[in-house]
């Protein structure tokens, strides 16, 4: 999370919110990007992967090619990423259309 | 079978009556699978009553187990959380039941357009706005063929590609290989 910038006198907050030091954990914690992974698995078609790239995330062509690409050669590859609950809905997609895919911190 | 092909608005293709009977009942029991035997109960439209939303989460057995025992249902509905089975449990209970009831309208989708063939005298046609019930319908029957026949890696599919004749397994392999023929042509058409 960017820190605040201190000046003379005491911290700066911002208009109508609280101060950082005031802020509870788990905001903190919930600031943290989550991630879509995308695992290779042996039933599905490379051009059914990439189909599902552009269908649902409107990636260009190029770019759902070379996520498709980085599945098969290495395993797995980050789709996505956002707040948890844009993470589910997007892992719960890529279940709907067949595709092994979990979120996790993108710290992981 | 032929390639699917464009034409006006659709993907096409001719199917025979044999492999109309075949994916019939390849999508029949796959609905039978994921709808544990009770696709009707899927078919409503989720409600906005929350008493009957909670009746219905009531109804769900608090015995069954968090993740399912069949492989096939294992690798259509997996845990979406890698390091957490309880974080993976609640979206579980809170997203299972919609994604059954997409599989299963999807089905239902591919099972009338196959209808409408009548047995393969007629052409098969799939109208733009179902190609997508189409690839997903046809994802999963891969899904639950390969799983049956054991294929769990790169290694196992391979190994199958080089099934002999007399190999109990042949005709499924040849099955799954159809499939997948099927549905790169669907996508090549598009």
């Amino acid at each position: 999370m960017a820190g605040m910038p201190e000046t003379e006198g005491g911290q700066v907050t911002p208009a109508g919110s609280t101060a950082i030091a005031e802020r509870p954990l788990e905001e903190s914690v919930a600031q943290t990007p989550w991630v879509t992974i995308v695992w290779d698995d042996p039933v599905n078609l490379m051009s059914y992967v990439t189909h599902v790239f552009v269908t649902y995330f409107n990636y260009a062509k190029s770019k759902a090619h070379k996520l498709m690409m980085q599945v098969h050669t290495e395993g797995r590859a980050v789709v996505s990423s956002g707040t948890r609950e844009e993470m589910e809905r997007d892992v719960a997609a890529m279940h709907e259309f067949g595709l092994w895919a979990t979120l996790d911190k993108s710290d992981q | 079978m032929r390639k699917f092909r464009r034409k006006s608005g659709a993907v096409v293709t001719h199917l025979s009556s044999y492999e109309v009977e075949l994916l019939v009942s390849l999508v029949s029991q796959l609905v039978e699978m994921i709808s544990d035997g009770e696709p009707e109960s899927y078919l409503q439209p989720e409600s906005s009553d929350p008493f009957e939303l909670w009746a219905q989460d009531l109804a769900s057995d608090p015995d069954q187990p968090e993740t399912h025992d069949d492989p096939v249902l294992q690798r259509l509905f997996p845990d979406a959380y890698p390091h957490d089975a309880r974080a993976s449990s609640d979206f579980r209970r809170f997203t299972e039941r919609e994604l059954k009831t997409t599989k299963i309208a999807d089905a239902r989708l591919v099972l009338d357009r196959l209808a409408a063939t009548e047995r393969g005298a007629r052409e098969l046609r799939v109208p733009a706005e179902e190609i997508q019930a189409w690839l997903r319908t046809l994802t999963s029957v891969r899904i639950a063929v390969a799983t049956r026949l054991g294929i769990t890696d790169a290694e196992s599919a391979e190994e199958l590609s080089q099934l002999p004749d007399d190999d109990p397994r042949a005709f499924m392999a040849s099955v799954y290989d159809w499939l997948g023929f099927a549905q790169e042509t669907m996508i090549s058409a598009l």
